[in-house]
């Protein structure tokens, strides 16, 4: 039981050239992935991809397969995958509804567009909202929050979903450090406690190295490196495929190269 | 704040489980009515304003609409309604009075204008339809939250997407607002004019119109996603998370009121009502 | 050099909906600083940089471009002297080449013929989009759009150029060219000024950084003093962490070391290999 990428080729409707070339990656229960690469690599239509957003609901030809528990995404309905797969993106207000006037019924919007019971709807809302231990907004107006409890209610709006995977796109992009914080952490959590397997695009190198246990490198559409998240994100050829090593491992270098020794332990 | 008190969620009648805040009970017993009631009050209303002619239905109509809107106790708030109307009101009274075609019982005459007692006859009785109507919308608007209607309509029927619609063009009005905002920053921030002549002004209609369409689009498709990663296409009908209270006797008013509409306009058109003043 | 390039007075703004945004802010930066400014959101920063082109105005205070007081001058006249490039390029672009988008703000100011195709050229090399003159804005991707974006702030050649953040978003490669224009337009002699997250950035790019929070100006230095180990209560108040290699130095007993440049260089010269054991 996984998300499993194989041999995928994706090309977006009406674009000239595929945007993801062979790419095959696993997402397994209960760990996070992390995803880097340069601006333009196809980090977002990775995402899409996985989540079956592409080509369900947006178009374009995907060739190659990708199965979530072992049903492919072409072969599900736009709801179906919403089950099995959540997705968030870079923007906390464009995922928000835009129709509740509360944060809870802002999070119930998943569970009752399903039709389900009123009392699994409101178990659902309650239990999304203490995974994330943001119960205290529950009666506050989402347009009203700041850009990081917005992103963490759009977050609990998917978990109420209960899927098994969960594919973010840049959930940090947006916020202040303290928002980056709130999110990284909560994240780091969620996939411990629910046992989703959890999917991060990131450029924030320093935040993967303290949640992710394997890395992918994505570059021009494909895949050049997947591995232990501590191996990849060592690699010295990081900055050349146009991302920022974790300040640790940079500082560690530098060091290195002028004869230093550093403290082993100190917190990342 | 502790939300799923069952106590409180008991104490305003609503689905167990779901906190009161999202319950939400208006205050008030006009607003406490189910507000499916208050739509056709004021479509009622608003639409016999216009039906009816001659004096007695009207004053019986705007008679009824005052009772309303005392009973709904909207007071001083329904201002900036009434002070809206006042351009309309004044255009049509001076059209009117003015110009009323075929007049001969004249007011008094200034040079080439005459002013005449049919055309203000028949320009008053337009103002206060106006008047009716107005009145009848601001009862209804200041009473009745949108979610409120949607979420009723909703679990008489009305389907999903037409709710969504409903619901979210009210909430992007800020949005595009704000959106806009930041791109006039923007563009005024590269030297664009927007407080020099009007001539200079002028010039901005692409820079400020290009980015709000194209940003509007590229929002829409980033939403759609959204909402589809949410089962929103679902083919299940939503779950029903607000009830509002009605009664037998809501239900009779309010097909009383309809039925009154139809036999209002049917008698209207057919010209049986002309016996009336 | 002790130009005066903006000055703020008592500053003080109150949105119209009763929002205090900004109070008792005294600034001096003078002409050719480099200045980050960091903080939470809805600390000030973007509010107070608003009033360096006028988009806003005080509520308190004054504000003061090049000595000269800001008063009631259009923002149309005040863009010949600060620029002010925002986050989200989408926001701005609205040509459909990217040439004719640079053109766009030194034509609003008076510049033509030669001369504009002058600006519209260097500001391209300056951000690394000279072969993309004729292309279409969105066919770019969105670190380079965000980079034509500051281009057609610098095409006005304005000589204080601030900068709302300009790393947000952008990867390793738009970073390390955000870096080297404000290196580009400092060593040019103009005044730069920068709102940004990017702790790492702001630390090894900027010469003095200014810390707020709730409306105020709380730390004002250079990186050394404002990632000293003194200041980082003030700076958790504000929920800001230093960088790194700041917290490395402290616990090795190295000081107030805010980069790794700086920070290895404080290790060798506190004796090269010294640190198998913790000091202090």
């Amino acid at each position: 039981m996984t998300l499993a990428l194989r041999g995928v080729r994706y090309r977006y409707a009406g674009a000239a050239a595929a945007a993801l070339e062979g790419v095959s990656l696993t997402l397994e229960p209960g760990h996070v992935l992390g995803v880097v690469g340069p601006n333009g690599a196809g980090k977002s239509t990775l995402c899409l991809v996985a989540a079956g957003l592409a080509p369900a609901t947006i178009g374009g030809e995907l060739a190659g397969e990708v199965r979530i528990d072992g049903v492919t995404t072409a072969s599900s309905r736009p709801h179906e995958l919403a089950q099995r797969c959540g997705i968030l993106f870079q923007n906390p207000t464009t995922q928000l509804s835009g129709t509740s006037a509360t944060v809870w019924e802002e999070v119930a919007f998943g569970p009752r567009n399903l039709g389900l019971p009123l009392e699994e709807v409101v178990a659902r809302v309650d239990a999304a909202l203490d995974a994330l231990t943001i119960r205290p907004l529950a009666d506050r107006d989402p347009e009203r929050l700041s850009g990081g409890q917005a992103q963490l209610v759009a977050l609990a709006g998917v978990l109420a979903l209960r899927p098994a995977y969960l594919v973010l796109d840049e959930p940090t992009s947006q916020l202040d450090p303290q928002g980056t914080r709130l999110v990284g952490t909560a994240i780091g959590e969620l996939a411990r406690q629910t046992g989703a397997g959890v999917l991060v695009v990131e450029h924030k190198t320093d935040l993967l190295a303290t949640i992710a246990e394997q890395v992918a490198v994505l570059v021009a559409g494909s895949v050049v490196a997947s591995d232990e998240a501590a191996s990849i994100l060592a690699d010295a050829r990081l900055e050349a495929w146009g991302i920022e090593s974790p300040s640790r491992i940079r500082i560690e270098r530098a060091a290195r190269r002028a004869g230093v020794h550093l403290v082993s332990e100190v917190e990342a | 704040m502790q939300p799923s008190d069952p106590a409180a969620s008991a104490a305003s009648a609503g689905p167990p489980g779901v906190p009161a805040f999202v319950q939400r009970p208006p205050e008030g017993a006009y607003r406490r009515l189910n507000p499916t009631t208050k739509l056709v009050i004021a479509v009622v209303e608003a639409l016999t304003a216009f039906v009816l002619r001659g004096w007695t239905g009207l004053v019986i109509v705007l008679a009824l609409v005052v009772v309303t809107a005392a009973v709904a106790r909207i007071g001083r708030a329904m201002l900036p309604f009434m002070l809206a109307t006042i351009p309309l009101i004044a255009s049509i009274l001076l059209v009117n009075t003015f110009l009323y075609p075929g007049a001969t019982d004249a007011i008094v005459r200034i040079g080439p204008l005459t002013p005449s007692w049919s055309g203000l006859e028949f320009a008053t009785q337009a103002a206060l339809r106006v008047v009716a109507f107005a009145l009848s919308v601001a009862v209804f608007g200041l009473t009745t939250r949108p979610d409120d209607l949607v979420s009723d309509l909703e679990r008489r029927g009305l389907g999903r997407r037409v709710g969504f619609v409903i619901s979210a063009t009210l909430r992007t009005v800020p949005r595009i607002l704000q959106r806009a905002g930041e791109i006039t920053e923007a563009q005024r921030a590269r030297g664009m004019d927007t407080e020099g002549g009007i001539w200079r002004r002028v010039r901005g209609v692409l820079p400020l119109a290009g980015p709000l369409i194209f940003g509007a689009l590229t929002d829409v498709e980033e939403q759609a996603m959204a909402l589809e990663a949410r089962a929103f296409s679902a083919p299940a009908r939503r779950t029903v998370l607000r009830t509002f209270p009605d009664s037998p006797a809501q239900r009779t008013l309010r097909w009383a009121l309809l039925a009154t509409l139809l036999l209002v306009v049917g008698l209207s058109v057919s010209g049986r009502l002309e016996f009336l003043p | 050099m002790t130009v005066s390039a903006l000055r703020t007075e008592g500053l003080g703004f109150v949105y119209p909906e009763g929002t205090r945004a900004l109070e008792g802010v005294d600034l001096e930066i003078l002409q050719g600083e480099r200045v980050a400014i960091i903080g939470q959101n809805g600390s000030g920063k973007s509010t107070l940089v608003r009033h360096f082109n006028g988009l806003l105005r005080p509520t308190e205070g004054s504000v003061a471009v090049a000595g000269t007081p800001v008063g009631m001058r259009h923002v149309a006249e005040l863009a010949r002297e600060v620029g002010l490039a925002f986050q989200n390029p989408d926001r701005q672009i609205f040509s459909g080449r990217v040439a004719r988008e640079v053109e766009f703000g030194p034509r609003n100011i008076g510049i033509s013929g030669q001369e504009l195709a002058a600006c519209v050229n260097d500001a391209l090399a300056a951000v690394g989009l000279e072969g993309r003159a004729e292309a279409n804005p969105y066919d770019l991707g969105f670190s380079q759009r965000k980079l034509l974006a500051l281009a057609s702030v610098l095409a006005m050649r304005p000589p204080i150029v601030v900068l709302d953040e300009p790393t947000t978003g952008q990867d390793a490669n738009g970073i390390g060219r955000v870096r080297s224009i404000v290196e580009m337009l400092s060593s040019d002699g103009r005044t730069v000024v920068a709102i940004s997250h990017d702790m790492r950035f702001v630390a090894e790019t900027f010469a003095r950084i200014i810390v707020m929070r709730a409306g105020r100006v709380v730390l004002d230095g250079s990186p050394r003093e404002v990632f000293a180990q003194e200041q980082w209560p003030i700076l958790a108040s504000t929920y800001l962490e230093p960088p790194l290699a700041a917290r490395i130095g402290a616990r090795m007993g190295a000081g107030s070391t805010p980069t790794e440049a700086m920070l290895v260089e404080r290790l060798l010269e506190q004796g090269g290999a010294m640190g198998t054991g913790r000091a202090g």
